[in-house]
C-alpha cells in the first residue's frame, strides 16, 4: 500500500460543525479522518495533518511558499503521494502556483476540495477524497492535479490540469472545469481510472522556485465606462493582468465626442506599461487571446501591453506573472510569459476543448 | 498526325505550380498530415455566401457558384484540426518554416523578395475553404529559370493556404475533408514564355526539381500540382488543371491546342486533365476581382537580419553531380543517395575507415536487395544503419555477412555478432584438424563442404582450403 499524506489547509471539505461552540472546526487529525471515512484505510496507508486553517480567499503567496515547503518535507520523507485539503474559492489559484512553485515534483500532489461540508450526510468531500486517493494509489501519476466531482452525481470525479482549470460555479459540486484544455483523468468511485489527456512531465531535480511575497500584482477586469483611474490606481504595482473582453480588449477608441475618455485610458495605459509588465487574458474563460485581429488590440501591443495569442486563464496568467518576477528579472516578461513552462499554454485551440464542460 | 507549328498559332502557355509543404500548418500549430481515421471526429455544417470583392464587384465565380445554393459539409479531424480551420478563431502568427521555405525558394529562382509581405483574402466560395476565402501573400516576383528553348520568368512566388479537399458532392450537399485545410502552399507562376507542349513539361520538371531541393517540400502523391494556361492566337485563355502526371502534359496540350484550333470557346475556361489525354470543361474562368486585405494579421516585415539568415539550399542536380564526382558513384546511385535523403554524407564523414561505396551500398542497394532476393518488405530502421555501418567499421561484421545480418535485423532479431568474428589460424587449425579427425577419409570437397559451413561468414574460403591441405 502506498504512504500517501493528507495535508488539510481549511476550507468547506475539512469544515464540521463544534458542538461546543456552535461554529465550524477544522482540527483534522488521523483519527479525526479515519473515523469520517473509515474506508479509505483499504486504500492507502494514510497519515494527516493540519498545516492551515483557512478558507481559501483569505490565502497569500506566503501560504504557496508555505504549502510548498511542506511537500517539500514530505517528499524527503518518503511519502508516495499528497492530498491537499482546500477551500474551492481559489483552489485554482493554488494548483497554478504549486505547479510553477515546485519543478519536477516526482510524486503525485491532489488538490481536493467539497462544496458541501464534511459533516453534512449530502457531503461531495467522500468521493473527490476517495477517487483522489484511488487515483494516486493506481496510477503513476507525479505533479499537481484537481480532484473534483465530474458531474452532479455522486460516482466519480475529473482529475484536473493545475494550470489549466477553474470554478465555473459557485455552488453545484462539479463546479471545476479544466479550461482550454481536456481534463487529465475521469475517476469512479470504485478506483476505475481513465486517462483522458497524456500529461508529459520532462524528468529532472525536484526544485522550488517560490514567490516573492512583497509583490504586488493587480488584476483589472475591463468593462464599459472605463475610466482612466482604475488604470492609475496600479502604478505602485509591480504587474498587472488585465481581463479584456473579447479576444482581448479595453475601452482605447475615441470615436467621437462621447469616447474621449478611452483616449485617456491608452494614454494611462502606454504610461504603466512602461513600468511594469501588463498582460491581456479574455474574461470569456475559454478561447485564445489575439491583439491582431481589432485595431483596439494592435494599438494595445504598441502601447506594451502582453499575451497576445496565449489561451492561459486569469488566474494562471495572475499566478505566472507573479512566479516570473519573483524569479527572473522585469526585463525578460515579455519573452518569459510566452514561454510554456507548465502546461499551461496549448498551441493548439481543440474543438473539444469545450466539450468538456458538459460531460 | 500533323505536326502543329506552335510559334505560327501564336502558342503561348504558362504554368501554374503548387506544392504543399511540410511541417505545421500556415496559420496554427496542426501537424501537417493525411488523415486516416475511417470516421471524422465531428462534422460540422455551414452554409457560404458570395461576398463582394475589393473593387465592389462580386466575382464572375462567385456568382456561379452561389446560384447552386450548396450546403457544405465539413469532417473535421482532433489529431489534424483545431479552431482555426473552422474558422472559429484567427489565424495564430504565420508559421516562421513556411516563410523561410517560401524564401529560400526565392533565392533558387533569382526572384525580387518583396520588402513587406502583405496577406490578403482570396474569395473561393465553391466551400473548399471553411472561411469563404483562402489566405495567400505575394513573396516574391520576378524570377526566372533556365531551359533548353530559353529563360522562362517566373512572374510571381507566393505562399499560401491548401484548401480542404472534396469527399463526396450530392448536388445539393458537398462534403470536404479538413485535414488539409491551412497547409502550406507554394503557388508558383511563370510568365507565357513557354513555347510548346515539350517545352511545358521540361519547364514543370526543372521547377519540380526545384521545389524538392527545398528542406520542407512535402512529398508524395498530391503534393504538388501544375496547371497550364494556354493560348493561340485569336482564342480566350484556357486553364488547364489536374495532370496526373508530367509525361502527359505534352499530349494534352496538344490536343488542347487543336480543340482551340478547331472549336474556339468563346469564353475563358478552366478544364479538368483527363486521363484519356483529352480534357473536360469544369467551369468559366474566373474573374480577377477577388481579393481584400487579411485585416486578422499584421504585415510581415522582411528585415535584413532575416534574409541574412536564409540561405539557398544547394539544387537536387547539383548536390547528385558533387557526390558523382567526390566519391566516384553513378549518376543512378548518387541520385538516389539524394532522393532518398540516406544521410550518406553522414556515414562518410564520421566513418572515414570505410568506402564510401561500401556505405552507399548500405543505404541504397542492400535493402533493395533484400526485397528483392529475400522478399523483406519490411522497413528497415535508422538504427539498422546505423547498427552495421558501426560494426562493419570496427571489423565486427565481415563484407560478406552484411545482407545476413540485415535480413536478422529485419526479422526483430539481435545477431549475435561473435559468429561472425573472425578466428585466430591457431582457431583454424584446431577447428579444421577436428572436422579431419571426424571424418577420416572424406575427400577434399566433402571436407572443404563441412568446414565452410562452419566457419560461414568468419572465414574466407581460400583460408579454409589452404588449412586443409597442409592437414590432409
Amino acid at each position: 500500500m502506498k504512504k500517501i499524506s493528507i495535508l488539510h489547509l481549511g476550507g468547506t471539505i475539512s469544515s464540521k460543525v463544534d458542538y461546543k461552540t456552535g461554529g465550524v472546526s477544522s482540527k483534522f487529525s488521523e483519527k479525526d479522518m479515519l473515523e469520517l471515512y473509515p474506508e479509505i484505510k483499504k486504500i492507502a496507508k494514510i497519515s494527516s495533518r493540519l498545516i492551515a486553517n483557512m478558507l481559501s480567499e483569505d490565502m497569500n503567496f506566503q501560504h504557496y511558499n508555505l504549502i510548498s515547503k511542506e511537500i517539500q518535507k514530505e517528499v524527503k520523507k518518503g511519502t508516495e503521494g499528497i492530498i491537499i485539503t482546500h477551500g474551492t474559492d481559489t483552489l485554482h489559484y493554488t494548483s497554478a502556483a504549486l505547479s510553477f512553485i515546485l519543478e519536477h515534483l516526482p510524486i503525485p500532489v491532489i488538490l481536493v476540495g467539497a462544496q458541501r461540508s464534511s459533516d453534512r450526510g449530502s457531503s461531495d468531500a467522500e468521493l473527490n477524497l476517495i477517487c483522489a486517493l484511488n487515483f494516486i494509489a493506481q496510477s503513476n501519476f507525479s505533479g499537481i492535479a484537481v480532484c473534483m466531482h465530474s458531474s452532479t452525481s455522486d460516482d466519480a470525479c475529473l482529475i484536473l490540469p493545475p494550470t489549466k482549470s477553474r470554478k465555473i460555479h459557485s455552488s453545484r459540486r462539479d463546479a471545476f472545469k479544466a479550461i482550454n484544455s481536456k481534463p487529465i483523468a475521469r475517476v469512479t468511485k470504485q478506483g476505475n481510472i481513465g486517462f483522458i489527456k497524456k500529461i508529459t512531465e520532462k524528468n529532472g531535480n525536484f526544485k522550488l522556485y517560490l514567490f516573492n511575497p512583497d509583490l504586488k500584482i493587480g488584476i483589472l477586469k475591463s468593462h464599459p465606462n472605463l475610466s482612466s483611474l482604475e488604470i492609475k490606481n496600479y502604478s505602485k504595482f509591480d504587474g498587472l493582468v488585465i481581463e479584456g473582453t473579447g479576444l482581448g480588449h479595453i475601452a482605447v477608441n475615441k470615436i467621437d465626442s462621447l469616447t474621449n475618455e478611452n483616449e485617456n485610458v491608452l494614454k494611462e495605459l502606454k504610461k504603466l506599461a512602461k513600468k511594469i509588465p501588463i498582460i491581456m487574458t479574455t474574461q470569456c474563460i475559454f478561447g485564445r487571446t489575439n491583439l491582431d485581429v481589432y485595431s483596439s488590440g494592435r494599438k494595445l501591443q504598441e502601447a506594451g501591453i502582453l499575451g497576445t495569442q496565449l489561451d492561459m486563464t486569469t488566474e494562471t496568467a495572475f499566478i505566472k506573472l507573479a512566479w516570473l518576477l519573483s524569479n527572473h528579472k522585469k526585463e525578460e516578461i515579455p519573452k518569459l510569459i510566452n514561454k510554456n513552462y507548465r502546461n499551461e499554454i496549448s498551441s493548439r485551440t481543440s474543438l473539444d476543448f469545450l466539450d468538456y464542460v458538459y460531460t | 498526325m500533323e505536326k502543329l507549328n506552335y510559334k505560327k498559332l501564336g502558342f503561348k502557355a504558362g504554368l501554374e505550380i503548387h506544392q504543399q509543404l511540410d511541417g505545421k500548418k500556415l496559420f496554427c500549430k496542426c501537424p501537417v498530415k493525411t488523415n486516416k481515421k475511417e470516421t471524422p471526429d465531428l462534422t460540422i455544417k455551414r452554409k457560404i455566401r458570395a461576398v463582394a470583392g475589393e473593387s465592389g464587384k462580386k466575382d464572375i465565380a462567385a456568382l456561379y457558384e452561389e446560384k447552386k445554393d450548396k450546403t457544405f459539409i465539413y469532417e473535421f479531424y482532433q489529431d489534424c484540426n483545431c479552431l482555426v480551420e473552422i474558422d472559429e478563431e484567427p489565424p495564430n502568427n504565420i508559421n516562421q518554416d513556411s516563410l523561410e521555405a517560401a524564401l529560400q525558394l526565392s533565392l533558387l529562382l533569382k526572384a525580387k523578395i518583396e520588402p513587406k509581405i502583405k496577406i490578403m483574402r482570396k474569395i473561393v466560395i465553391d466551400g473548399s475553404n471553411v472561411s469563404g476565402f483562402q489566405r495567400t501573400m505575394l513573396i516574391s516576383t520576378n524570377g526566372k529559370i533556365k531551359t533548353s528553348k530559353g529563360t522562362v520568368k517566373i512572374e510571381t512566388i507566393l505562399l499560401e493556404e491548401e484548401a480542404a479537399k472534396k469527399i463526396a458532392s450530392n448536388g445539393k450537399d458537398i462534403t470536404y475533408r479538413l485535414d488539409r485545410l491551412g497547409v502550406p502552399l507554394i503557388e508558383i507562376a511563370t510568365s507565357p514564355d513557354i513555347k510548346d507542349p515539350e517545352h511545358a513539361k521540361e519547364t514543370a520538371e526543372t521547377i519540380g526539381m526545384i521545389l524538392r531541393s527545398i528542406d520542407l517540400t512535402k512529398r508524395g502523391l498530391g503534393t504538388i500540382r501544375q496547371d497550364i494556361n494556354l493560348s493561340i492566337k485569336n482564342s480566350p485563355r484556357i486553364e488547364i488543371k489536374g495532370f496526373q502526371d508530367l509525361r502527359s502534359i505534352p499530349k494534352i496540350t496538344e490536343y488542347e491546342t487543336k480543340r482551340l484550333i478547331n472549336d474556339p470557346p468563346k469564353k475563358g475556361e478552366v478544364r479538368k486533365a483527363e486521363k484519356d489525354l483529352t480534357t473536360t470543361f469544369l467551369r468559366p474562368l474566373p474573374g480577377k476581382a477577388r481579393m481584400y486585405p487579411e485585416t486578422d494579421h499584421k504585415e510581415i516585415e522582411i528585415t535584413g537580419d532575416l534574409l541574412s539568415k536564409i540561405t539557398p539550399p544547394e539544387l537536387i542536380t547539383e548536390r547528385t553531380l558533387n557526390l558523382e564526382r567526390k566519391y566516384n558513384l553513378s549518376p543512378q546511385l548518387a541520385a538516389e543517395i539524394v532522393k532518398k535523403k540516406v544521410g550518406f554524407i553522414r556515414y562518410t564523414k564520421e566513418f572515414p575507415r570505410l568506402s564510401p561505396k561500401i556505405i552507399a551500398y548500405i543505404l541504397v542497394e542492400a535493402p533493395k536487395e533484400l526485397r528483392s532476393r529475400f522478399h523483406v518488405t519490411k522497413k528497415l530502421k535508422a538504427s539498422d544503419f546505423e547498427f552495421i555501418i558501426e560494426n562493419l567499421n570496427s571489423n565486427k561484421i565481415p563484407r560478406d555477412a552484411i545482407l545476413d545480418v540485415f535480413l536478422k535485423l529485419s526479422k526483430g532479431l539481435h545477431p549475435n555478432l561473435t559468429q561472425y568474428s573472425s578466428l585466430s589460424d591457431k582457431e583454424i587449425e584446431k577447428t579444421i584438424e577436428t572436422i579431419i579427425a571426424e571424418n577420416q577419409g572424406a575427400p577434399f570437397n566433402a571436407l572443404m563442404g563441412i568446414a565452410m559451413s562452419k566457419l560461414k561468414n568468419r572465414v574466407e574460403g581460400k583460408k579454409i582450403a589452404e588449412t586443409i591441405k597442409k592437414f590432409t
